[in-house]
């Protein structure tokens, strides 16, 4: 994920005026710039809201008319980027509040560990997703700020610009949503504290 | 940029878990299909605005008669009224009469205000607005 925000907000500036400033005149074959720097961001952002692939694509293409239609509404104030993400996860709400994703209480998620996985790498990557899945299972005023949160790659400021609330509201939300999924998936907290005990272990042999 | 520093916020598990996520590249149709969309749309005929030129007389009329109703609730159905200590029955026909009437004008008004905002409410579903 690291990779893809990073390329999308690095050096667009100029290339994102440039195009918007040719829509604004009427030229809508310009808005395809938009897209083609914008997909990758948009259509993982949507994937974190829904964890459905098709989903994620109807959810971001519907974003990006809404972006398109509304172009004008932007006052220039706060960068493309920002302004595109919070039009975005507005579109995302809105539309997952019609049409639910998976919308399971947390404790319904299911265990990160299947007795069928026989390989460690088909294992923690089984884990890790439905870690993942178990994010959609937080109550919604929890689940939106983890996910921007991870999706503005642990950035609290960006997060809370996106979804338009004060940085303490979100990062007491975050705290929050953290610990329900700790309360959920304790063995993690243990594993990680193996984990970086062998790792200070490693460093002390070293 | 402001990354999690204290201990309430220190990265766990779940973080590495959650922030390292694979990136999902968008489908090879996926542009064109936008770009379809927004062709549509930018041939779509503009949407018709609301007629208020056409709605503002009947919006004044409305408002007349709201108006008068209320003069004609204050001049006569209030006072008489106002020494009324016995249920409606009780009370001359020519006290009940504006007040019955005040009661017809304020349910015809509430009618149209539902109306007025039912026709917005489809107009704005469908585009028009």
């Amino acid at each position: 994920m690291t990779g893809v925000l990073k390329t999308a907000q690095q050096d667009h500036t100029d290339a994102d005026l440039a195009d918007i400033d040719r829509v604004l005149g009427g030229d809508a074959q310009a808005f395809e710039g938009i897209v083609r720097r914008w997909q990758g961001p948009l259509v993982n952002m949507a994937w974190r809201y829904c964890r459905d692939r098709g989903r994620a694509e109807e959810l971001a293409q519907e974003a990006f008319i809404r972006a398109w239609k509304g172009l004008a509404q932007w006052r220039r104030e706060s960068s493309f980027s920002t302004w595109l993400f919070a039009l975005a996860a507005n579109v995302f709400r809105t539309e997952l509040k019609r049409f639910p994703a998976v919308d399971l209480p947390l404790d319904k998620a299911a265990e990160p560990y299947g007795a069928a996985v026989q390989f460690h790498a088909l294992e923690e990557k089984s884990r890790n997703d439905v870690i993942r899945r178990a994010v959609l299972a937080l109550p919604h005023r929890y689940r939106e700020p983890v996910i921007l949160f991870y999706f503005h790659e642990m950035d609290v400021a960006a997060a809370a610009r996106t979804m338009g609330l004060p940085e303490g509201t979100l990062k007491a939300r975050l705290s929050r949503a953290r610990a329900l999924l700790r309360s959920r998936f304790p063995h993690l907290e243990t594993r990680h504290a193996e984990m970086e005990f062998a790792a200070v272990n490693e460093g002390k042999e070293a | 940029m402001e990354r999690i520093k204290d201990n309430e916020m220190k990265p766990t598990e779940i973080d590495r878990i959650l922030a390292t996520e694979e990136p999902l590249i968008p489908t090879s149709g996926f542009l064109a299909s936008v770009m379809e969309r927004v062709r549509e749309e930018a041939e779509a005929p503009a949407p018709i605005p609301f007629p208020w030129k056409r709605i503002l007389p009947g919006v004044v009329l409305v408002a007349g008669i709201a108006a008068w109703g209320g003069v004609r609730l204050v001049r006569h159905g209030l006072p008489e009224l106002g020494p009324m200590s016995l249920p409606m029955a009780h009370l001359p026909a020519a006290a009940i009469q504006p007040v019955e009437q005040a009661g017809w004008v304020a349910l015809a008004l509430g009618i149209s205000a539902a109306s007025w905002l039912l026709t917005r409410r489809l107009a704005g579903r469908s585009g028009l607005l």
